[in-house]
């Protein structure tokens, strides 16, 4: 990495709160995040962390309910001022918790579905090969209607479809949430494989030794505020349980 | 052969003929309401409104060029393509299911609105038609009217019906294809099983459902010119078609063309053989009461899962 990447962040989290309308789900969150980075995200149920990855991409922007305050900026422009199609055209996109998979669609139309923005169309087929190429198994399943597959399954359709708008960063919410530890071990190669063509990842993981593998920073979020973070290395796994449940337990 | 036999096979082949013809009709009036449900959880009740509306454009079309009624459809479709996209962009956007739910709304309040909506846009184009075109019975005539084509000694068919019916499958299999094989269809899809997702895809619902609408109503605009042609129609006829968009749906199910085409048959058939064996009265009665008993008995559709 230049020196140049390391002194402008990819993405700048400043000042950033979230409400449901009038419960402020993350409150004053500061995150910078570097390209190349693979940032893991650990907190106890209901912390932030879904919240934190919405107000990114935009989708706590959309209603009179939830609004958000602070600066999101991604290579130095504002996000949260965009709209999220907007943000996806930039180059920024969310695979979300649950998967959220278009359930009566094809797999290859989930997939499709990601490159719908005019920029991405012409190269649908070259992006659609790629991700067939990294999940084979997707390209025998093409024809399958997606709510017959298996959660495995989904999740790589899940992957894929956000990899169709050739991200530069992609938020991963509960990768691993519901599957087969054989099959999160899968998916989080696929991750690396696709930290490795140089999107920088983000990635809520519920697992902290995972978490802690994965990452080169990690950090703790604790009922709406981030409250550790670290590279692993420098980070005991001590210090992150008590960020994890407070210090006070 | 036996005499009787013969023609009791008669009544029935050509009441499954002419049968099938009005079916293929009556699936092309329900494709615009099918595509609103189905793609928007729009119920839309001045469906049947803007068929006559489009009768009525066909109508005033022709008083200024003398030509034939099926060129009227290269004014009236566009022209209401472009009536369903902004009047979903300005108004039913707005007030649509989706709206209520960003607000926090529950679904099934966020129903009611659109169905005043569109109750208070069925009276006004009534209105308006009458205000425009007075009460008096239009038709869109066409030298097709009383042609007929023999299939067999004593097996006719009406030539209107069944161009009506190959352009129904036209229309049902273009539909069927935008939906499937381009961008836009995947769209319209995708923002119907899950606005935020398609947002995160970078489409914006809000101008999709605008194009669904749009297409919709183009759709209507083809139903108004066939139903201009095969009657005469005032006004405040909306809503009989309505009834019959409805019966089609229910009897077909959501979301698929070959759903409407599906229940466009049964009841095309229903109604016409009713009409060969208990008089013309019971064509309609027969029609409902089907309708109503697949209500009772699988309210869900005969034919969705
Ligand atoms: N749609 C919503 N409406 C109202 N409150 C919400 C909504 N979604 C989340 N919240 C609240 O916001 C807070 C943060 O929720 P969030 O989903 O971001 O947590 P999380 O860290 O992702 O939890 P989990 O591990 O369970 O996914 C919680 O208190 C939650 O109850
Ligand atoms: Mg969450």
């Amino acid at each position: 990495m230049t020196p140049m990447a390391d002194a402008v962040p990819l993405l700048r989290i400043a000042g950033l709160s979230a409400y449901y309308g009038e419960l402020r789900a993350i409150y004053d969150i500061a995150l910078d995040i570097r390209e190349g980075d693979i940032l893991a995200i650990i907190g106890a149920n209901g912390a932030g962390k879904s919240t934190l990855l919405k107000s990114i991409v935009g989708l706590m922007n959309r209603g009179e309910a939830a609004h958000i305050r602070g600066r999101v900026e991604f290579r130095g422009r504002r996000l949260d001022t965009l709209e999220t199609e907007a943000i996806v055209d930039a180059g920024v996109t969310l695979v979300p918790e649950g998967r959220r998979l278009f359930p009566r669609m094809t797999v290859e139309d989930n997939l499709r579905a990601g490159a719908f923005l005019p920029r991405l169309r012409p190269t649908a087929d070259r992006r659609l090969a790629e991700i067939f190429g990294l999940f084979p198994k997707l390209r025998e399943r093409r024809r399958q209607v997606v709510s017959e597959m298996s959660g495995g399954e989904q999740q790589m359709v899940a992957i894929g479809r956000a990899l169709m708008s050739s991200p530069s960063l992609i938020l991963f919410d509960e990768l691993s949430l519901g599957l087969a530890p054989a099959v999160v071990d899968d998916i989080y190669r696929k991750v690396r494989e696709i930290h490795a063509k140089g999107v920088t990842c983000v990635i809520i993981e519920q697992d902290m030794r995972r978490a802690l593998a994965v990452a080169n920073r990690v950090c703790v979020m604790l009922e709406g505020a981030i409250v550790l973070e670290g590279a692993p290395a420098e980070l005991t796994e001590d210090a992150i349980t008590a960020a994890y449940f407070g210090s006070e337990r | 052969m036996n005499e009787d036999l013969y023609w009791m096979f008669i009544d029935v082949a050509n009441g499954l003929l002419s049968g099938s013809m009005l079916g293929g009709y009556y699936a092309v009036i329900a494709i615009g309401l099918a595509l609103n449900f189905g793609v928007m959880r729009l119920v839309n009740l001045a469906h049947g409104d803007w068929l006559i509306l489009a009768a009525y454009l066909a109508v005033a079309f022709l008083s200024m060029a003398n030509v034939s009624p099926f060129w009227t459809l290269l004014l009236v479709v566009p022209v209401m393509y472009v009536i369903g996209y902004v009047i979903q962009r300005v108004m039913l956007n707005r007030v649509s299911v989706q709206a209520a739910e960003r607000r926090g709304m529950s679904a099934s309040f966020g129903l009611m609105s659109p169905l005043l909506v569109t109750f208070g846009m069925s009276i006004v184009i009534g209105q308006g038609l009458l205000a425009v075109f007075d009460s008096n019975a239009m038709a869109i005539r066409n030298e097709l009217s009383f042609d007929a084509i023999r299939l067999g000694e004593d097996l006719t068919v009406s030539t209107l019906r069944l161009i009506f019916f190959g352009i129904a499958l036209l229309m049902l299999a273009l539909v069927q294809f935008f939906l499937h094989g381009t961008h836009m269809g995947r769209a319209i899809r995708a923002a119907s099983d899950d606005p935020e997702i398609a947002a995160l895809m970078g489409m914006n619902a809000n101008k999709v459902y605008a194009v669904a609408s749009g297409i919709s109503l183009a759709t209507a605009g083809v139903a108004g010119v066939m139903i201009g042609m095969s009657r005469s129609f005032q006004p405040f006829d909306g809503p009989t078609f309505l009834l019959i968009a409805f019966g089609v749906v229910i009897l077909g199910g959501l979301g698929s063309m070959v759903g409407a085409l599906v229940g466009g048959l049964i009841l095309g058939i229903v109604q016409v053989l009713a009409g060969t064996y208990f008089g013309p009265s019971a064509q309609l009665v027969a029609g409902y009461i089907l309708i109503l008993f697949v209500l009772a008995v699988r309210p869900q559709g005969l034919f969705s899962r």
